[in-house]
């Protein structure tokens, strides 16, 4: 392993700590973003007993940016019992949001200009609103400025007979796809990208064609991520904080919403191919559903760390992002992965454990033969290949098939399930990446403090 | 120095005088005897003066006058005294009313009785949004009514509906209600408040400087019916509230009542002052009155203490407590905590256990923002501040951990010893027990000088009182921060020395147990608790008490009572036999004395004569007897705990723990206050009488009681 001689501006993470991941319209769903948030980061900080008064800053990544809390990540802080004077700021690079605020964070603490960050992430995937069409807001906009009762009579008949071709097409239409009036699914809206209009699952769709990834190995990956999620329960349950589920808390959530016990490759072989009905392998069985769920870290400079008696569990070596083309996003790991090895020092075997999320189990399985290509490490300009990522270092207690995909909180739910483990192993380096809609890869190399 | 400065300014080219009240010394404006005279004079010179307008303004912080001086009005013992002292006050105010320019308040502040008397006198009123801004007229609370006019002016200004609402309550209105009602006209930032003044006061001189007396008028037809032809209904309704509310105890709302219906709309104001005045006199020499603010200095004493002798020793700020246990008492705790801006900590062994706490203070949130009181994003704010967690997770972050589990002394002891360890050592952990000895518990801590009491009583969110008991080994610092923090949270804290029961259900036990007594020996409980109620004026019966308590708890409580005092401890029959139905445990499992449905009060269960081996109820004694054996087996009591174990240092303390603790009539001024106006010779020999007569050995006069008898020594001197 390429050792580094410590430094007190080494960036370090305390602890972390994460809500429970419930599927989109389960156990979560009527919980705000900003409470998931806030009942991750209010754990963290008794759980590591902090001293609120010395944080520097609390960066959040978020995608869905609620309406009510643009800001989200002010909201969180300040319903963490975060002081007034310390500053918020949330960030977005879609998938990879909560990765963007830990190497935010690090940037920050590096610099020097920070010593003492909460990063992390927080996502309510059921709450993404639908929107009212252009067709329709102009006509309430009519109607708002209409100055005589005529105006005002004519507007909401329009208005009427607007929400009737509405309701018309809601019955004629496919229930994704876009018309003048139907109500605009921002969840669907997201999960397509916006320079080349593939909705995320075909972009999977054509790395599993041009990798060669048939139906039944995909399966077979993702039965495994449940296995391995399901035997990990009481590993997983140590980074998790219960969630108490107003208003009657009659229930407590303490352990994921996603992992089947029972799943089977009989039950998994009778899904339909999702986004392309014909020729496809991508099925609901084989992608992470998508899911609510918060996650935050604690960072610090080694010195801060130090001076307040912590036991860190990891320094971050180094990260990178980097872009590939939108159809193809879901590469992306085998783009940012050998820059953030390169920047860190470090060769893909000197890595003992791995995080690639599980988009959908193709783009995982394209990754990893991707890793292993020269040829592949030839066409992004290095020598060789990036160097191999194995399966039995890959993602030992599940992924994002099983555990779900809160997208703006899976960065950090990686970066944790990571460095627990690799605490547990006594693993020396690790890694944490990522595919990120829209066709970015990001990557990050964690060490071991133990 | 002036109490008063009298200053001119020039809006324009006009010269206007501004009444400036700073009274020299204090924190607050009051109206006392001197002031008004002050006052007098100014308004003597502003009569002839040629000014253009006159303002009245104050120059103390947040405080505009705070009402008269109440000191002054507890002195006056004769109708004819108060009569002189308020007629005068009554025509400063009609000067004021009268003078030949227009008037204008500017109020920033409280602006209590008097001082809002002194408003409505004047033409304009224009108020600061600071949330120090507090108008009304509280009289009523201190067994009093306006007497410098209020009860005229404000029914003018506001209206019937709204002025009842105020006087009848005694409620003080933040500056935003004031203005929908119309008791001001504007209301302003405090630092816009006199450059809008300045401007509004240009309006009115350039309109020809008008004197104005504003007369309330109603919007709407339901609402002039209700001021005008069907007022009388507004009346009843009101009458029959307050019966409700004083169940008759308190006559100054009832005569504040009498006051407006018969001065309303009334156009002979000396006629109308005259009324006033007589119904003043009347309710201010009486007893009630005193008590009423004998009542108002204690928990204005308790505002400026800290809890310990020693004033330079200042508690230390809790800003995270830890509550240990989730059941009732801790939920509660944390609840009222969080709502004053506390962040809580709760940790219990299970989700479930933590859950249930959760709930209680969402509860009660919901409850206020049903009701307007707070808002979503309050409601966010404070249900944030309540955690939870299974293990000590984030203690090393709590000031100050409130331990309310299973009473259990070796149980206690341990987990008070293993929260030590987990907090800072300058943490400090308070048990919230009811019956066990806070010294014993002591030992469990390693550093018992960071260890005390704090006894909050249930509902914790309804009981305004906390009892602090100080071990033998709590720090000064210890006690001054539990005091404080108990303040903090809105409650009224009374320093305990500990002992069985402290102070509180040391004196409410004999009471209760009497009652268990009175019980066997024939008497029915509705006919028992409702003397007391009625007669005596307390807020619940002593078996309605019971049932809330919990009948297995004052087994348990007796018991430990016994075991501490086997000489004057009886432990009525039938209490031991309650225990052993596990289904009549009070109002937890809706049966005690009382059938309840969902915590409500109902019936009471005919059949628990026949459980408890009873005939049908003979009802053999009268309400007196029932009422003199349960309050003067407490008073009996009380001299132990005063004079012999010292369990508090003065009466004081024994009145506002009964009041605020057990709902003690306010109107009797307390136990001891109540004591004092029967005198100690009567309450002994009617024990003499009773314990005879009734073979209760538990009944004989106590032997500090016998002392404070022959030596006729009352409580207060």
């Amino acid at each position: 392993m390429s050792s580094q001689p410590k430094s007190a501006r080494d960036v370090v993470i305390v602890e972390g700590v994460r809500t429970p991941f419930a599927k989109a319209g389960t156990k979560l769903k009527s919980v705000h973003a900003a409470q998931l948030g806030q009942s991750a980061l209010k754990e963290l900080i008794a759980r590591t007993n902090l001293d609120v008064d010395i944080v520097d800053e609390v960066i959040v990544g978020n995608t869905g940016s609620p309406s009510d809390a643009v800001n989200i990540s002010r909201v969180v802080a300040l319903n963490a019992g975060i002081p007034i004077k310390t500053s918020a700021v949330t960030v977005h690079r879609n998938c990879a949001s909560a990765l963007e605020s830990i190497t935010t964070g690090f940037e920050r603490i590096k610099s020097g200009t920070m010593d003492t960050v909460l990063a992390g992430g927080t996502e309510n995937m059921s709450q993404m609103p639908l929107l009212v069409p252009p067709a329709i807001t102009s006509i309430i906009e009519r109607l708002g400025s209409a100055k005589t009762a005529g105006a005002r009579l004519a507007a909401l008949w329009d208005w009427f007979k607007a929400d009737l071709s509405q309701i018309k097409e809601m019955v004629t239409t496919p229930p994704l796809s876009k018309t003048k009036y139907k109500p605009v699914i921002t969840l669907a809206e997201g999960l397509t990208d916006p320079f080349v209009g593939m909705n995320m699952g075909m972009t999977a769709e054509v790395i599993a064609k041009e990798f060669g990834i048939g139906r039944k190995e995909q399966d077979e990956y993702a039965l495994r991520s449940h296995q391995k999620a399901v035997a990990a329960k009481a590993k997983l349950a140590e980074e998790m904080t219960p969630f108490y589920l107003p208003p009657d808390y009659k229930e407590t959530v303490t352990e994921d919403v996603g992992p089947r016990d029972n799943q089977t490759m009989e039950a998994l072989a009778k899904l339909k191919p999702f986004f392309d009905k014909t020729t496809g392998s991508i099925t609901a069985g084989n992608s992470c559903p998508i899911t609510d769920g918060a996650a935050m870290v604690l960072m610090m400079s080694r010195e801060k760390a130090q001076a307040l008696g912590y036991k860190p569990l990891v320094r971050v070596r180094g990260y990178a992002f980097a872009g590939l083309e939108p159809e193809r996003m879901g590469m992306g790991p085998a783009y940012s992965t050998p820059i953030a090895l390169k920047r860190a020092g470090v060769t893909m075997k000197d890595i003992g454990l791995a995080e690639l999320n599980e988009a959908f189990a193709a783009q995982v399985m394209a990754c990893q033969k991707a890793f292993d290509s020269d040829e592949f490490g030839k066409k992004i300009g290095l020598s060789g290949k990036i160097g191999e990522l194995r399966s039995d270092i890959l993602n030992v207690n599940g992924g994002a098939i099983a555990l779900g995909h809160p997208v703006g909180a899976t960065g950090t739910r990686l970066v944790i399930t990571l460095m627990k483990e690799m605490r547990r192993r006594n693993v020396g380096l690790g890694l944490a990446t990522l595919c990120i809609g829209g066709g970015q890869g990001g990557s990050i190399i964690l060490e071991n403090e133990g | 120095m002036a109490a008063i400065q009298l200053t001119t300014q020039k809006i324009g080219s006009n010269e206007i005088a501004v009444l400036t009240f700073d009274l020299p010394g204090e924190k607050v404006n009051k109206l006392s005897s001197s002031v008004m005279k002050e006052f007098q004079a100014h308004l003597e010179k502003l009569k002839t003066s040629s000014y253009k307008m006159v303002v009245i303004k104050s120059a103390k912080p947040r405080i505009f006058i705070a009402g008269a001086d109440i000191e002054e009005i507890r002195q006056l013992t004769t109708k004819e005294q108060v009569e002189a002292a308020v007629s005068g006050g009554q025509s400063i105010m009609n000067m004021l009313e009268d003078l030949p320019m227009p008037t204008m308040a500017l109020v920033n502040g409280a602006c209590a009785g008097g001082g809002c008397e002194l408003i409505l006198s004047c033409d304009y009123r224009i108020a600061s949004e600071d949330s120090s801004t507090r108008i009304g007229l509280p009289e009523t609370q201190l067994g009093i009514l306006p007497g410098f006019g209020g009860c005229i002016r404000l029914p003018r200004v506001v209206g019937l509906q709204a002025s009842l609402d105020v006087i009848l309550a005694g409620k003080l209105l933040n500056a935003k209600k004031a203005l929908k009602i119309g008791l001001v006209d504007y209301v302003v930032h405090p630092n816009l408040l006199e450059g809008f003044a300045a401007q509004q006061i240009e309006k009115i001189i350039a309109d020809g400087a008008k004197k104005r007396r504003k007369v309330f008028q109603p919007r709407g037809l339901v609402a002039k019916l209700l001021e005008g032809a069907l007022s009388g209904v507004v009346f009843s309704k009101a009458k029959e509230g307050v019966l409700k509310a004083t169940k008759g105890h308190y006559p100054a709302p009832l005569a504040a009542l009498d006051v407006i219906k018969k001065t309303y709309g009334m156009s002979d104001r000396a006629k109308a002052m005259s009324i006033e005045l007589q119904h003043f006199a009347e309710c201010a020499v009486t007893d009630i009155s005193k008590n009423l603010i004998h009542v108002f200095y204690l928990t204005e004493m308790v505002k400026k203490q800290t809890g310990v002798s020693d004033n330079n020793i200042k508690g230390k700020p809790v800003k995270h407590l830890g509550v240990l246990g989730a059941g009732t008492m801790g939920g509660g705790i944390a609840y009222v905590a969080a709502d004053k801006g506390v962040d809580v900590r709760v940790k219990d062994i299970s989700h479930d256990a933590n859950a249930k706490a959760l709930k209680h203070a969402r509860d009660l949130w919901a409850k206020l923002m049903k009701k307007k009181v707070i808002d979503n994003y309050q409601f966010t704010q404070k249900m944030s501040l309540v955690s939870t967690t299974v293990d000590f997770s984030g203690f090393k972050n709590i000031d100050l951990t409130v331990e309310a589990i299973v009473e259990n002394m070796d149980i206690k002891k341990k987990v008070i010893a293993q929260t030590a360890a987990e907090m800072r050592d300058d943490a400090i952990i308070v048990t919230n027990t009811s019956s066990l000895s806070v010294n014993e518990m002591s030992a469990g801590h390693p550093r018992p000088q960071y260890f005390a009491g704090m006894h909050f009583f249930s509902p914790v969110h309804k009981m305004p009182l906390v009892e602090v008991i100080r071990g033998e080994k709590s720090s000064d610092e210890t006690i001054a921060t539990v005091f404080e923090l108990a303040k903090k949270m809105g409650k009224m804290p009374v320093v305990v020395k500990d002992g069985p029961g402290f102070l509180v259900n040391r004196l409410l036990l004999p009471y209760m147990a009497e009652a268990a007594f009175l019980l066997s020996e024939g008497m029915s409980i509705e006919k028992v608790d409702k003397a007391y109620v009625h007669q005596f004026g307390m807020p619940m019966g002593p078996f309605e008490l019971m049932d809330s308590v919990g009948l297995d708890v004052c087994v348990k409580v007796l018991n430990i009572f016994k075991k501490a005092y086997p000489d004057r401890v009886e432990m009525p029959a039938l209490m031991e036999k309650l225990e052993k139905n596990k289904n009549r445990m009070g109002q937890k499992t809706n049966l005690g004395f009382y059938k309840y449905n969902d915590g409500r009060k109902g019936e009471v269960d005919q059949s628990v004569y026949t459980e408890l081996g009873l005939g049908n109820p003979t009802n053999p004694y009268s309400d007196q007897e029932c009422i003199e054996r349960g309050v003067f087996a407490m008073v009996n009591e009380c001299c132990l705990a005063l004079d012999q174990d010292k369990i508090v240092d003065t009466p004081n303390e024994v009145d506002l723990a009964m009041i605020m603790g057990t709902g003690f009539p306010p109107f009797r001024g307390g136990l001891t206050k109540y004591a004092d106006s029967v005198g100690a010779e009567y309450i002994k020999a009617q024990l003499d009488k009773y314990s005879s007569e009734r073979k209760a050995n538990r009944l004989k006069p106590s032997s500090k009681l016998v002392e404070r008898a022959s030596k006729k020594a009352k409580f207060y001197n």
